[in-house]
C-alpha cells in the first residue's frame, strides 16, 4: 500500500517529531511511505487572507507534488490542512479545469492521519502506552469542515495507561485561525487564554490534538505564561511505547457502536447532549 | 418613496432574473417533515403529550368533562378573578360547551368583550379585569400552543391585558404541531370561511430573560396561564 | 449568479448611499476591542449566555428530530423566496392593500426614515410604542423620531427599554440587546422612573410591566419590525416572548411595519416552518409565548390597527443580489451565529461597531453600505472556525462569505497595505515555488536563531527557567519577537524555533528511507516486508469501504443531533436559569456518562 505523506509546512518548519511519529506509525502497520520533496503548503496562508490569486501557484505546486507518486492514499497530520487539500478543487480559478480534475482525484484518496488509521486501516488499538492524564482539543476544521469527529477518540480510548479528560468548551476555537492570530492578536489572546484555563481545569498534564497549528498556539501561550503542559500530536501518542501484541483491529460488526460512542464524546458539549 | 415598479424592476435587473417567473416555478418542498413529524398519534396520546409539555411553558394544565366544566371554571374564578372577570361574547361556544346557563348565572356579573362597543371601551374593560376565560380553537401538543383568531367577540387585547388567563379547549381539537393548525387555517382564511384580521398562537405565559438572562415569568401579558381541556368533546 | 463582487450599483444608480446609519461607537476597531474586553461584566455575561444557549438550542433542535432535514427545507424555502423576491413582494403588497393596508417601498434608509417621520407628523402621533426591531435600528429611526416636537417614543422590549433609559445605549446582541447590563445597573436606571425596589430581576421586570402598561394604553401609533411577511395573505408575522408587540399592535390605532425586503414567505405554512426554526435557534424553545399573524382590523373587530402601513426596505440588500453574497439574504435574524462565535464571545456586539454584529454582521454590514469603509476590519475579525456555518438554520455558508469579502478586498479592491501585500506575495512565492521553499529549509534560519530565547521568564522572579510547555520546540528555544504581521503571533505567544536543517523532517525521512532499504536488501525487498505486515491486517488492504470520503458527504454543518434520553430533557421551556452555566458542566458530564452506559 503506497501512502504519500502530506507533510504540511508546519511539520516541515516547526514540528519534525509529528512527521516522524506519523511515518513510524504508518509503516508499523505496513504502509510504504513516500515523501515528494516538491510539496510545500496547501495554500491556506494566502488563500484565507484573501490573496486568492496569489494562491493558485501554491495550489498547483501542491497538487503536482502530491500526485507525482502513483499512490493509493495521501495522508497528512493536520485536520485543517487535509481539509484544504480536499477543497482545492473548489478554490482553483474558473476555467482551470485540468487542475480541478486532478484536485478532485487527489481529494478522493486524501485522509487525515487518525482518520486513515481507523477508517482505512481499521486500527482500533495501535499498541501504544502512555501513562498520563490528558485532554483533547478537537480542532474546528477537522470536526466541522473535514467532518472527522470520532477517529481520534476511538484511538485515544485504546492507548494503555492514558486517561482522557473531557475539555470544557470543546466547541470553541483556540484562537489560532491562521493569519487571524497575527492580524487580530488582542482577540486571539482572549480566546487562547480561555483555552489555556479550560485545559488547566481538567488537570491534564498532556494536551493532545490532531492539528499542529492549534498545538503551536495553545502550547506557545502556555509557555509565554510560564504554565506547565506537554503538547502532543495524536501520532506522537500512538507512537509511544508500542507493543505490537496489543494491536487490535476493528470489525465491521462493531464499528457502528464504536463510532456512536465516540461521536457522543466528541459532541458532548457542542451538541449538548447526546 | 420609490414607485413599486421601479423598486421591483431594479431587483429583477440586479439579480439577473426576470420578473413573473414564479407561476412556472412554485415551491416544491424538498421533504415532508412538516407533515410527518409527530404524525400518527391518537387524541389520547396527544392529550398526554400536551400535558407533559405544559410545565415547560409554565401552564397549569387541567382536564375535566363537560359536566364538570362549570365547577372547574368556578374554582378558577374563585382563586383568580377577585370579582373582575372578563368573558368573550360568543353564544355558539357557550352553547357548545354547555355553558350558557352558567354564564347567565354568574355572580358577581362578569364583564364581556362586546362587539360594537368600540376600541376604547373594550380595552378599558380588559385592562381592569383580573382574570379572563377565553375559548381556543386548537391546542398544539408539541409546543403546548393554543390558537385563537380574533373575532368581534374575543379581540386581540382580550388575551393580553388581564392578569390571569384560562383557556377552554376541546380534546378533539388537539393537534400534533402548529403545522396542523396552519393546515386548518390556511384554506379557511383564504376562502373567507374564517373572517379575521389576526391570528394569535399563544404558548403559555409571557416571559423574559432580558436582565442577566434570568428567567422572569409574566411580563406584559398574563402572569399565569391555565389550560382546561374538556375530555368528552 | 457567479460573480464574486462587492457592488454599489444602488449608489451608482440613484446617487444615494445606503447603510449610512449602521456604524456606531469608536471608529477604530482595535479601540473598540479594547473597550469590549475591558468590560469584565459584559465579557462574562456573553460567555455565560453562549454556554447556556448552546445547551438550550441544541436540546430544542434535538427534540424536533432530523435537524439536517429541517435545515435543508428551510434553506430551500429561503432561497426560493430570494430567487422570486420581486414576484413575492408584488403578491404581498397587493394582498396588504386588499386588506386595507398601505405599502411603501424604500430603496435607502433615509427614504424609509423620512417617510415614517413625515407620517408621524401627518398623523399627529405623539405617543409611539416600539417592539424590538433590528431594521428600525438599521434606518436610525428612533433618533429621527425623537427630533420631532412633542413625540414620545417608548421601546417596549424590556432590554431595549433599559437601553433607552440609559440614554439610548447601543444593543450588544440581536436577541438579548442588554446582555451587557447587570441587575444593579438596571436598578439604577429604573430609579429614574421612581423604582425603589431591590436588584431582583423579577421585581425589576414587574416594575417595567407597570410603567409600560401605561405607555401601551396611551399609544397612538406602534412601529414594529416583521419576522416574516406572508405573501398570499398580506399578513405580517411577529414573534415575541414578553407580549409587548401584541399589546402595541392591539391598542395603538395606527401600525407601521418596517420590513427588510427579504423577510418574505409564500404562505402561512412556510411562516410556521420558519417560526419553528427561528425560535429554536434564537432562544432554544419550541415557540415563543406569542406568535402572531396581523393585518388591519376588520370593521366589526374592536381593537388592532385601523391604519396599517408597511414600509419595505432595500437599503443595500440588493447589493447582494446576483452575486455570490446572495445567500446572506436567507438570514432570519436568529442570532445563533453570534451565540456560537468565539470572536463575538470576546468582543461582544459593540466590538463590531455595527447595528448587525457577529458573523452575520461581518458579512452583511459591508454589503449594506456597498463598500468596506466603516467595516473593513470585520471580515478579518474571524478565525474561520465555521461554527456559524454549522449552526445556521438556513444554511448560509457564513465563513465562506467572510472569506469572499477578504478576496474582494485584497484581489479586487487592493485594500491591503503595502507591507501586508508584500509579505503575502513573498509567502505566496515561497509556498508556490518548491525550489525556494527547499532552499529556505536548508538555511538553518540564521536570523531567527540570533533572536531566539532559551527558557521562559518566571512571572514572579523575572529570571529565565526552562520552557514550561514541553515538546513545543525541538531545541529548547523559541522566538518572542517577529517582524511585520508575524509580530502579532509573538505578541501573545512564543513561537517555537525551527529545527536545524540536519534535524528537520525531510532530512530524517530521507536518511530513514535509505537505511530501511539497505537493511531490507533493496527497494523490492523493503516493499515485500511492508506488504507482509499489511497482510496480517484482517481489514487490509482497503479496509471497510463503507466510509464515504467525498467532501460533500462530510461537509460543513453536519452537526449531528441525536435524540435525547429522558434524563436530559430540560423540564422547563424558557428555562434560562435552569440551563445556567453551573448546570451546563454537570449536564454535559451527565451526558458523557449516559453515552458510556449505552
Amino acid at each position: 500500500m503506497k501512502v504519500v505523506i502530506f507533510s504540511t509546512c508546519l511539520v516541515d518548519l516547526i514540528f519534525p517529531n509529528v512527521g516522524k511519529a506519523m511515518v513510524e506509525v504508518l509503516e508499523r502497520f505496513g504502509c510504504e511511505t513516500y515523501m515528494p520533496m516538491q510539496q510545500i503548503c496547501c495554500g491556506q496562508i494566502t488563500f484565507n487572507s484573501g490573496y486568492v490569486k496569489e494562491s493558485t501557484k501554491v495550489m498547483h505546486n501542491e497538487i503536482d507534488a502530491l500526485m507525482s507518486v502513483d499512490a493509493d492514499y495521501i495522508v497528512g497530520p493536520a485536520g485543517s490542512c487535509v481539509n484544504m487539500l480536499k477543497e482545492l478543487q473548489f478554490h482553483l480559478p474558473k476555467g482551470d479545469d485540468e487542475y480541478k480534475a486532478k484536485a478532485h482525484e487527489m481529494a478522493s484518496k486524501t485522509y487525515e492521519f487518525s482518520q486513515f488509521l481507523y477508517r482505512v486501516l481499521g486500527v482500533l488499538d495501535a499498541g501504544a502506552e502512555l501513562d498520563a492524564v490528558a485532554t483533547y482539543h478537537r480542532s474546528c476544521h477537522m470536526t466541522r469542515l473535514l467532518g472527522e469527529r470520532e477517529s481520534p477518540y476511538i484511538l485515544m480510548d485504546h492507548v494503555k495507561g492514558l486517561t482522557v479528560k473531557q475539555l470544557p468548551h470543546i466547541e470553541n476555537c483556540c484562537g489560532f485561525g491562521g493569519m487571524f492570530s497575527m492580524k487580530v492578536p488582542s482577540v486571539s489572546q482572549e480566546m487562547v487564554n480561555e483555552k489555556v484555563s479550560d485545559v488547566e481545569s481538567t488537570g491534564a498534564e498532556v494536551l493532545i490534538s490532531c492539528d499542529p497549528g492549534c498545538l503551536m498556539n495553545i502550547g506557545g501561550r502556555f509557555n509565554r505564561l510560564g504554565k506547565k503542559i506537554t503538547i502532543m500530536h495524536l501520532a506522537e501518542v500512538l507512537n509511544s511505547n508500542v507493543d505490537m501484541s496489543r494491536v487490535k483491529y476493528v470489525t465491521a460488526e462493531d464499528r457502528k457502536a464504536i463510532d456512536q460512542a465516540a461521536l457522543e464524546k466528541s459532541n458532548a458539549h457542542e451538541e449538548a447532549l447526546v | 418613496m420609490t414607485d413599486r415598479e421601479t423598486f421591483l424592476n431594479y431587483l429583477a435587473e440586479k439579480s439577473g432574473r426576470p420578473r413573473h417567473q414564479l407561476k412556472d416555478h412554485p415551491l416544491k418542498p424538498v421533504n415532508d417533515l412538516p407533515e410527518t413529524t409527530m404524525s400518527g398519534h391518537s387524541q389520547d396520546e396527544l392529550l398526554e403529550i400536551a400535558r407533559k409539555n405544559a410545565p415547560a411553558v409554565h401552564v397549569d394544565f387541567q382536564t375535566t368533562d363537560k359536566a364538570g366544566l362549570p365547577a372547574a371554571l368556578d374554582k378558577f374564578i374563585a382563586a383568580k378573578a377577585d370579582g373582575k372577570l372578563l368573558l368573550p361574547t360568543d353564544d355558539e361556544s357557550y352553547s357548545a360547551f354547555g355553558l350558557t346557563g352558567w354564564r347567565d348565572g354568574l355572580d358577581p356579573k362578569p364583564s364581556f368583550w362586546v362587539p360594537g362597543a368600540g376600541r376604547k371601551a373594550n380595552i378599558d374593560t380588559a385592562n381592569h379585569s383580573e382574570a379572563a376565560i377565553g375559548f381556543a380553537d386548537m391546542l398544539c401538543a408539541e409546543s403546548c400552543t393554543i390558537t385563537a383568531p380574533t373575532t368581534p367577540g374575543q379581540g386581540r387585547a382580550f388575551h393580553f391585558l388581564p392578569v390571569h388567563y384560562l383557556s377552554v379547549i376541546c380534546k378533539s381539537r388537539i393537534v400534533a404541531r402548529t403545522r396542523q393548525a396552519m393546515d386548518y387555517y390556511e384554506p379557511r382564511i383564504k376562502s373567507g370561511e374564517i373572517k379575521t384580521s389576526n391570528l394569535n398562537f399563544i404558548t403559555g405565559t409571557s416571559s423574559t430573560g432580558d436582565i442577566e438572562m434570568v428567567l422572569v415569568v409574566g411580563v406584559h401579558g398574563p402572569l399565569d396561564m391555565t389550560y382546561l381541556v374538556v375530555e368528552d368533546m | 449568479m457567479s460573480t464574486t463582487q462587492m457592488d454599489d450599483t444602488m449608489f451608482r444608480r440613484t446617487g444615494q448611499k445606503t447603510g449610512t446609519m449602521l456604524q456606531y461607537g469608536d471608529p477604530n476597531f482595535v479601540n473598540r476591542v479594547h473597550q469590549s474586553t475591558a468590560d469584565k461584566f459584559a465579557h462574562g455575561a456573553i460567555s455565560s449566555a453562549q454556554d447556556a444557549q448552546w445547551v438550550k438550542r441544541e436540546t430544542a433542535r434535538a427534540e424536533l428530530g432530523n435537524w439536517e432535514g429541517w435545515r435543508d427545507l428551510s434553506e430551500q424555502i429561503r432561497q426560493h423566496c430570494v430567487r422570486y423576491l420581486p414576484d413575492y413582494l408584488e403578491e404581498f403588497s397587493d394582498n396588504v392593500e386588499k386588506r386595507g393596508g398601505h405599502v411603501f417601498f424604500a430603496q435607502t434608509d433615509v427614504e424609509a426614515r423620512d417617510f415614517i417621520t413625515d407620517l408621524v407628523k401627518k398623523k399627529q402621533a405623539h405617543k409611539i410604542v416600539k417592539p424590538k426591531s433590528m431594521v428600525t435600528s438599521e434606518i436610525g429611526l428612533d433618533k429621527a423620531l425623537l427630533k420631532i416636537d412633542g413625540v414620545k417614543v417608548t421601546e417596549t422590549d424590556l432590554a431595549e427599554f433599559i437601553l433607552e433609559l440609559d440614554d439610548w445605549d447601543e444593543p450588544s446582541h440581536l436577541v438579548f440587546p442588554a446582555l451587557h447590563k447587570n441587575r444593579d445597573q438596571v436598578q439604577k436606571l429604573f430609579a429614574k422612573l421612581g423604582y425603589t425596589g431591590d436588584n431582583d430581576p423579577q421585581h425589576e421586570a414587574r416594575f417595567s410591566r407597570k410603567v409600560l402598561r401605561e405607555r401601551f394604553l396611551e399609544a397612538d401609533m406602534s412601529i414594529t419590525g416583521c419576522n416574516f411577511a406572508v405573501a398570499d395573505q398580506g399578513m405580517v408575522n411577529i414573534v415575541t416572548n414578553e407580549g409587548n408587540a401584541d399589546l402595541s399592535m392591539a391598542i395603538a390605532p395606527t401600525q407601521v411595519v418596517v420590513m427588510g425586503m427579504e423577510r418574505i414567505v409564500p404562505t402561512l405554512r412556510e411562516a410556521e416552518t420558519m417560526d419553528n426554526m427561528l425560535v429554536r435557534s434564537a432562544v432554544g424553545t419550541k415557540l415563543t409565548s406569542y406568535c402572531s399573524f396581523v393585518s388591519p382590523k376588520l370593521p366589526d373587530e374592536a381593537d388592532g390597527p385601523e391604519d396599517f402601513y408597511v414600509v419595505i426596505v432595500d437599503n443595500g440588500r440588493s447589493n447582494a443580489l446576483g452575486t455570490e453574497f446572495e445567500p446572506i439574504l436567507q438570514c432570519i435574524r436568529c442570532a445563533s451565529c453570534l451565540n456560537v462565535c468565539p470572536i463575538y464571545r470576546n468582543i461582544g456586539g459593540k466590538g463590531y461597531g455595527s447595528v448587525y454584529p457577529g458573523p452575520i454582521g461581518a458579512v452583511l454590514s459591508p454589503l449594506l453600505q456597498g463598500d468596506y469603509g466603516d467595516f473593513h476590519d470585520l471580515p478579518y475579525a474571524c478565525s474561520l472556525c465555521s461554527a456559524c456555518t454549522a449552526t445556521c438554520p438556513v444554511k448560509i455558508p457564513l465563513h465562506e462569505l467572510i472569506l469572499k469579502h477578504r478576496e474582494v478586498m485584497m484581489n479586487d479592491k487592493h485594500m491591503g497595505d503595502l507591507i501586508s501585500d508584500t509579505v503575502m506575495k513573498v509567502v505566496g512565492m515561497g509556498t508556490g515555488h518548491s525550489s525556494l521553499f527547499r532552499t529556505a529549509l536548508t538555511f538553518d534560519h540564521v536570523a531567527m536563531n540570533a533572536i531566539a530565547k532559551k527558557g521562559v521568564k518566571d512571572p514572579e522572579t523575572g529570571t529565565r527557567v526552562p520552557d514550561t510547555a514541553k515538546n513545543l520546540d525541538e531545541n529548547g528555544k523559541h522566538e518572542e519577537w517577529m517582524p511585520f504581521v508575524f509580530g502579532g503571533w509573538t505578541k501573545v505567544r512564543d513561537l517555537p524555533e525551527p529545527p536545524a536543517h540536519s534535524k528537520n523532517f525531510r532530512t530524517w525521512f530521507n536518511k530513514r528511507k535509505k537505511s530501511q532499504i539497505a537493511e531490507a536488501g533493496g527497494e523490492d525487498a523493503f516493499r515485500k516486508t511492508q506488504a507482509d505486515i499489511l497482510a496480517k491486517n484482517p481489514n487490509a488492504p482497503k479496509a471497510f469501504g463503507t466510509y464515504d470520503n467525498s467532501v460533500s458527504a462530510r461537509k460543513v454543518g453536519r452537526e449531528q443531533t441525536t435524540p435525547l434520553s429522558d434524563a436530559t430533557v430540560p423540564t422547563a421551556l424558557g428555562s434560562i436559569e435552569e440551563a445556567g452555566v453551573g448546570d451546563y458542566a454537570d449536564r454535559a458530564k451527565g451526558n458523557a456518562d449516559n453515552g458510556k452506559k449505552d
